[in-house]
């Protein structure tokens, strides 16, 4: 038995962040490494000292076991953890780190090798008594199984959905395994396949394993990770809401069973398919910490990557089966930089604000002013929540998610919350296929119009109140006339939505007209005036809060202001409002590269092609804003070079609608 | 110490009193309230529909979007021209703004009323606004377009008129940007506003300047010219070199303008507020009914001072004597301040304690507010014995030679030599302001009535003839409403002897804005007067 006294981990972003932190209780130094790209990253500043990986690519850096084991010894690491991906299942790099002489926290190389491969593994479950569905190793020149329909092709060194296959019927399985195959050897360098049933309304369940040097092997309860795209996991709980108390016992013992049979050690977790029926397919083994191990320690009260560094150091499981008792429900979202809305399409961007609710766990490598990059996954951070039932678990996190604020990259934080919101969520009916049969929660959540209101006008007297700091007009009333000709005008936008609010202020109170203001038609005369007015008493304000009234309705807001936007934070809700320019910057088009769009609307017409000649005073495109028209007009002769937007567009003010070369 | 000198208002606003004061300075507001009401549309409907049918903005539209948001604005001279032939306001917008955090003096013609001639009133109305941009020196920004003269009007204009662009080039040679923004016709004498001004923005397809337009150049030359060609922002852009930007559009030159401001690497010479800002602890609604209807009786000055000055605070210098001239210090708007004001008549006492305090705040650097409410100096035997003339030069000796800025509130009476005494509009204050229910004139009506009365008594007795006492009650009724009439505040305003009358719940706003102003030149008070009469 040894002790480990500084541990590097091999690893980036949230993981690391997190081993770290119990390192650090541990009282075990720690080094981290780091790409270029993370120089800044709060992975960086959470471990003692950080070591530079040069390079660009992930097989330099993060990838780059030789010269990690290298740092390891040079910095006199006694341990290396892995964390998840990278190098966590990767066999070679487990046996190089034990070849040098340092402790590696996971199961041995071997156990990592024959459990990677799902055929293998599967066997093994076999041979370990798991109770599994049948499944039927193939190649393409092979015999076609009898397989039950629908049936999945699977490769045996697949993982993240490579490699897969579903076959509605027994004619297009022959095609199906070729393909996957085919896949699967240019993927994995291994075209080995085979054949299960395939459940669409299956339950994705999976039961925490540890085992030790000495042989024993305890579970720590299953985990549901049924909400997924992309085979992917979004949301995971404990203990799951759908399976009978019958069959969580039986793969609670299935998964103990096949951990004893290959006396594993350390951290793994068995994953199982659940059927409607209640069939039961074991999947596969993970021999490693997972990304939602987060759940597990707050039903048990463990610390997991404790239990792995104390089993890495030799000794034994501190606890028995019965000493692990499970309290409570546990929930854990995965806050992604995806746009749920445009088929999970990946964001990258800057993060201008990040504020989660801090009453539950947030397990992240993000802060404000870290960067998305798509060099890695897109995971900005998880967060738990831990309560007696499954019922306060959901209303907690959902209240939680709500007050939190995410800006510079698209997240599916609304997509989350309207998932938790969801009848079906709330029922337990969370099968595999949960965002296929409720696409409309992809479209997130939608705060109601009072709520919205309340939160926009909170950013108009939020920047009304730094305004009226500076200096020239310190101690004089906002936007004061002694000719009143009309009130203060602005136009605001929270991503596509835009509204014009007009107001005047006088002492601590403010009538505010919300709609778009009267404009001068074709025949000089202006639009009938329809807009809302509302009554709002200003009750008391600062730099990073407003609590105002409108009509009647008190609300606390915080604020973050960054220039002309507002970040909100109701007791409810979160918004970022954005106080549009009253002018447009065209020195651009002055130049003669061509007209911008004057203000933010839409793009009801283009007259104009690409290397059409166009004479000056002609018209190019049309945009519609504010319910007007406006002509998009040639200012001289010119070729057309470029048209930036398409029928239907929208275009904010300053945007270059069409490039022109001027004729010489 | 924090707590010194804190006003304690004695003003019960349950009184019948206060009530009926509330509702008669109401009722006065209100008049002026309609009037100013009409100035933005001035030019009638039918020319507002015009103007907006070719795209263009009003002339307040473009003063709202040039300055900066949340920003105080303050309007001057707003009701200049009533009660003349001339229209309200005189289509002419004249006022203080904050530009890219820069206090601005911004003026800008009113298209919708006879295509922006100016008019007599026009150009004084003009001519003060220069003389508040050189004293205060504040950054001027001209919106202009303007059709030139009223050419039938040229009699009473076209002489002095020439001082406009006199004034415009004094201003560049002290060193006080001008902006030109021309979104219409500059055309002859207007064509100077551009050409006079530091930096020129002309609006494309609509700013145009010449010196003659299309038919007199017909007349003159016989050149037929159509007027783009003539003096089209395009070509002064591209060829005369007149316009120094070119913008696509009204809102183009607005930005321009905005960006000319940037940078010009200004700064105020004042310090600026130097004290930290305080509400006041009195409602400033309450000033409504501070002052009296009637403004022969008096009211103690000192209510007002308790709703405008920081904290309510009020260092009252030499409070035993003289006490008919209230003065003392205290800040508005963080801005420290001297004010003289008026709770009765001036005695020998009261002139020479408000010379001595005049020159206290000269030394000190310290601006001064003079609230007048004031009928005269004390007349008789007694007073002319006791020195009131040698006394009275004092006061007129040091509010004619002290150099920091003067501002008159006018919250009562302003009357004879009291107004002069009280560094009246001849006294060359950097604004004055009125309360609705102003008085100014020689004497009150009665009283002049009642001088004109006894005049003509002792002239008749002077002939040996009879009185016609009917005769001469008619003549006296039709003297006190004359003397009545053109004594009001609307009357005053119209002709300029004032800058605006203003809201008296928005008084410290105003002052602020205007202290604020005054801070842009630097604040330096006299070393040196006439000789003192001791």
């Amino acid at each position: 038995m040894t002790s480990i006294q500084r541990l590097l981990i091999a690893n980036r972003g949230e993981i690391a962040a997190r081993i770290a932190k119990t390192a650090n209780r541990l009282g075990i130094e720690t080094v981290g490494i780091y790409a270029e790209n993370d120089i800044n990253s709060l992975h960086t500043q959470k471990v003692d000292i950080a070591i530079h990986l040069p390079g660009a690519t992930l097989q330099e850096t993060y990838l780059n076991g030789e010269l990690i084991i290298q740092e390891a010894l040079r910095t006199q690491s006694d341990a290396v953890h892995p964390g998840y991906g990278f190098l966590a299942e990767n066999a070679d790099f487990a046996q190089a780190v034990q070849e040098a002489g340092l402790i590696w926290v996971g199961p041995t190389p071997d156990q990592i090798r024959n459990l990677g491969d799902k055929i293998v593994a599967k066997q093994t479950a076999l041979d370990a008594g798991v109770e599994t569905t049948a499944s039927y190793v193939v190649t393409p020149d092979g015999d076609i199984p009898e397989v039950t329909m629908p049936a999945i092709v699977k490769a045996a060194a697949g993982g993240g959905g490579r490699g897969m296959r579903v076959v509605e019927n027994s004619q297009n399985l022959k095609q199906a395994i070729e393909d996957a195959s085919r896949e699967a050897l240019s993927t994995f360098g291994d075209g080995r396949v085979f054949v299960e049933p395939f459940f669409s309304k299956g339950r994705h369940v999976e039961v925490q394993i540890l085992g030790d040097a000495f042989g024993n092997v305890i579970h720590l309860g299953e985990r549901e990770c049924s909400i997924q795209r992309r085979n992917q996991k979004l949301i995971e709980e404990t203990p799951s809401p759908g399976i009978t108390q019958e069959i969580r016992e039986k793969i609670w013992d299935s998964a103990v069973s096949l951990a004893k049979h290959v006396k594993y050690l350390n951290a793994g977790t068995v994953e199982f398919l659940i059927s409607e029926n209640n069939d039961v397919v074991f999947l596969e083994v993970n021999t490693r910490l997972q990304v939602e191990h987060p759940i597990t320690e707050a039903v048990t009260g463990l610390d997991l990557v404790e239990l792995q560094i104390h089993i890495a150091e030799g000794s034994q499981l501190p606890i028995s089966q019965q000493d692990v008792i499970f309290t409570g429900h546990a929930l854990e979202v995965r806050v992604v930089a995806e746009d749920p809305s445009i088929n999970w399409l990946p964001s990258t961007g800057s993060i201008t604000a990040f504020q989660i609710n801090d009453q539950v766990r947030i397990d992240t490598g993000i802060q404000t002013g870290s960067t998305i990059t798509p060099d890695y996954d897109s995971l900005i951070a998880k967060i738990i929540t831990h309560q007696p039932t499954r019922k306060e678990s959901i209303r907690h996190l959902k209240r939680s998610l709500q007050r939190s604020l995410i800006n510079g990259v698209k997240t599916n934080l609304s997509m989350l919350i309207e998932t938790l919101h969801h009848d079906d969520f709330q029922n337990g009916n969370t099968q595999t296929c949960f965002l296929e049969d409720n696409p409309e929660v992809l479209s997130g959540f939608k705060t109601n119009d009072e709520e919205e209101l309340a939160l926009m006008l909170a950013a108009v007297f939020a920047l009304e109140y730094i305004d009226t700091q500076s200096a020239q007009k310190k101690g004089l009333p906002s936007g004061w006339r002694n000719l009143r000709t009309q009130g203060q005008r602005q136009i605001w936008k929270s991503k596509e939505n835009i509204q014009h609010v007009e107001y005047i202020i006088s002492g601590n109170s403010a009538i505010v007209h919300v709609g778009e203001w009267p404009e001068p038609q074709e025949d000089g005369t202006l639009t009938p005036d329809q807009r809302s007015q509302h009554k709002v008493r200003l009750i008391d304000r600062s730099l990073n809060q407003q609590t105002i009234e409108i009509d009647g309705r008190r609300q606390h807001i915080q604020t973050n202001i960054l220039n002309e936007t507002v970040n909100l934070l109701s007791t409810t809700a979160t918004a970022t409002w954005e106080r549009q320019p009253i002018f447009t910057y065209r020195d651009e088009e002055q130049m003669g590269d061509g007209p911008v769009s004057p203000l933010p609307g839409t793009v009801i017409a283009v007259h104009v092609t690409k290397d059409e000649i166009v004479q000056a005073g002609d018209i190019l495109m049309v945009v519609e804003a504010m319910k007007m028209e406006h002509k998009i007009v040639a200012l001289v002769n010119a070729r057309v070079t470029t048209v930036h937007f398409q029928e239907g567009d929208r275009v904010n003010t300053g945007d270059l609608l069409v490039s022109l070369e001027q004729d010489q | 110490m924090a707590e010194a000198n804190i006003l304690q208002s004695r003003l019960d606003t349950r009184s019948e009193e206060y009530l009926n004061n509330l509702e008669a300075m109401q009722s006065l507001w209100d008049l002026v309230a309609d009037e100013l009401q009409k100035v933005p549309t001035v030019g009638g409907q039918r020319y507002v529909d015009r103007h907006r049918r070719r795209g263009k903005m009003l002339v307040r539209e473009r003063v709202e979007a040039l300055v900066d948001r949340n920003s105080p604005l303050l309007e001057l001279n707003a009701l200049a021209g009533w009660g003349t032939e001339d229209p309200v306001g005189v289509g002419v917008f004249a006022g203080i703004g904050v530009v890219e955090g820069i206090e601005c003096a911004i003026t800008g013609t009113d298209m919708t009323y006879r295509g922006g001639a100016g008019n007599p009133t026009t150009w004084n109305k003009q001519k003060r606004f220069f003389q508040i941009v050189r004293e205060n020196r504040l950054p001027l920004i001209l919106l202009n377009e303007s059709a030139g003269a009223d050419l039938p009007r040229q009699a009473d204009l076209f002489i002095h008129g020439g001082e406009n662009f006199r004034d415009l080039t004094q201003l560049s040679k002290l060193g006080i940007p001008t902006i030109c923004v021309a979104f219409g016709p500059n055309t002859a004498g207007g064509a100077y506003i551009p050409g006079m001004s530091d930096y020129t923005v002309f609006v494309k397809e609509r700013g145009t300047a010449y010196l003659g337009g299309p038919p007199l150049v017909k007349m003159a030359i016989n050149e037929i010219v159509d007027e783009e060609t003539l003096g089209g922002a395009e070509m002064h852009a591209r060829t005369s070199g007149l316009a120094d930007y070119l913008a696509l559009d009204e809102m183009d030159g607005l930005r321009i303008a905005r960006q000319i401001i940037q940078h010009l690497n200004w700064n105020k010479l004042g310090p600026g507020p130097t004290k930290e800002i305080e509400e006041p602890l009195y409602d400033q609604s309450e000033l409504l009914g501070c002052a009296m209807a009637n403004v022969r009786i008096p009211f103690d000055i000192k209510e007002i001072h308790a709703r405008i000055l920081d904290g309510s605070r009020f260092e009252e210098f030499k409070p035993l004597y003289g006490e008919k001239l209230v003065c003392g210090w205290g800040n508005i708007c963080g801005f420290p301040i001297g004010i003289l004001g008026n709770n009765g008549i001036l005695f020998s006492e009261e002139a020479s304690k408000g010379a001595q305090f005049i020159q206290l705040c000269n030394k000190r650097n310290i601006p001064l507010l003079f609230m007048h409410n004031i009928t005269g100096f004390m007349v008789g035997s007694d007073s002319e014995r006791g020195g009131i003339i040698r006394n009275g030069a004092k006061l007129i000796n040091a509010v004619s030679n002290s150099t920091v800025p003067h501002l008159n509130l006018m919250v009562g009476a302003s009357y004879g030599a009291g107004n002069y005494g009280m560094a009246g509009k001849s006294y060359n204050p950097r604004f004055i302001f009125t309360w609705p229910n102003h008085r100014v004139a020689v004497m009150g009506p009665e009283a002049l009535a009642g001088v004109m009365d006894i005049i003509a008594r002792n002239a008749a007795a002077g002939r040996g003839e009879q009185v016609d006492e009917e005769k001469l009650t008619e003549r006296r009724t039709a003297l006190e409403t004359q003397i009545e009439h053109e004594s009001t505040a609307l009357y005053s305003t119209g002709r300029l002897w004032d800058d605006g009358i203003i809201h008296p719940a928005d008084t410290r706003t105003v002052l602020g804005i205007a202290l604020s102003a005054c801070h842009s030149n630097e604040i330096v008070g006299a070393r040196e007067y006439g000789v003192w009469r001791h």
